[in-house]
């Protein structure tokens, strides 16, 4: 397999397995995270298709290091995957601090 | 646009910026206003992924191109609208899942009051 889709596929893994042992935030159960997702992709699909477009790409792939299936327009599909398991390791960092810490609203932002 | 060509890609990073700043101020995600946990959550994100981006840099996964970047370079080749990608989409995740919590404790609420519909 190209080395981008092993380690898209290992980082997907990874982000999931650290939910479900170590940061165990429930994320993966609430309409709140999913909804986010499917707005988050939506996004990703515009901005990494114009980083991707073939005509003038800004990031060029090589065609050896990933399936080669681009969807939709030129975005290989394996970046759906980095996509996925930044943001969701960004969410899990956050909820992690939301939780932790105390229940003081007011402020904070410093 | 022969001149901003080499901003391309730092202006699309501004344009994802821009276009979620009412998510913060509108719909009250309070992201960039708790910038403690928003460092906490961005942090680690930019150095894994950073790892991830050298790693394809160095096994030629992917380039940039010399025309849609300012060719400033940070360690290992890795272009500084890398950096500035991988604080840029996280933030603007978190502003989206908050904008959503936002979203949903709202409609929740409101059809507890009213589950009569629009013309009640």
């Amino acid at each position: 397999m190209p080395e981008y889709t092993v380690l898209t596929v290992v980082a997907v893994f990874a982000v999931v397995v650290a939910e479900l042992v170590y940061f165990k935030s429930g994320i993966f159960a609430t309409a709140q995270y999913w909804w986010s997702i499917v707005i988050i992709f939506a996004f990703q699909v515009l901005v990494d298709g114009w980083l991707t477009k073939l005509s003038a790409p800004i990031v060029i792939y090589s065609t050896d290091e990933f399936l080669g299936l681009r969807a939709p327009w030129d975005i290989p599909i394996e970046d759906f995957g980095f996509g996925f398991a930044m943001v969701t390791l960004a969410i899990l960092l956050w909820r992690r601090w939301l939780d932790r810490r105390p229940s003081v609203e007011e402020g904070d932002g410093g | 646009m022969g001149h901003l060509d080499h901003f391309q890609y730092l202006l699309l990073m501004a344009g994802c910026l821009l276009i979620t700043l009412p998510l913060e101020f509108v719909l009250g995600a309070r992201v960039y206003r708790r910038a403690v946990g928003l460092a906490f959550a961005v942090i680690p994100v930019v150095i894994i992924f950073s790892v991830w981006d050298i790693v394809g840099i160095l096994r030629d996964h992917w380039s940039y191109s010399p025309r849609f970047t300012t060719g400033v370079k940070l360690i290992f080749g890795m272009p500084i609208e890398e950096l500035v990608f991988f604080v840029v989409v996280p933030l603007c995740g978190l502003l989206t899942y908050e904008a959503v919590g936002q979203v949903l404790r709202r409609t929740r609420g409101r059809s507890r009051v009213g589950e009569l519909g629009p013309h009640a």
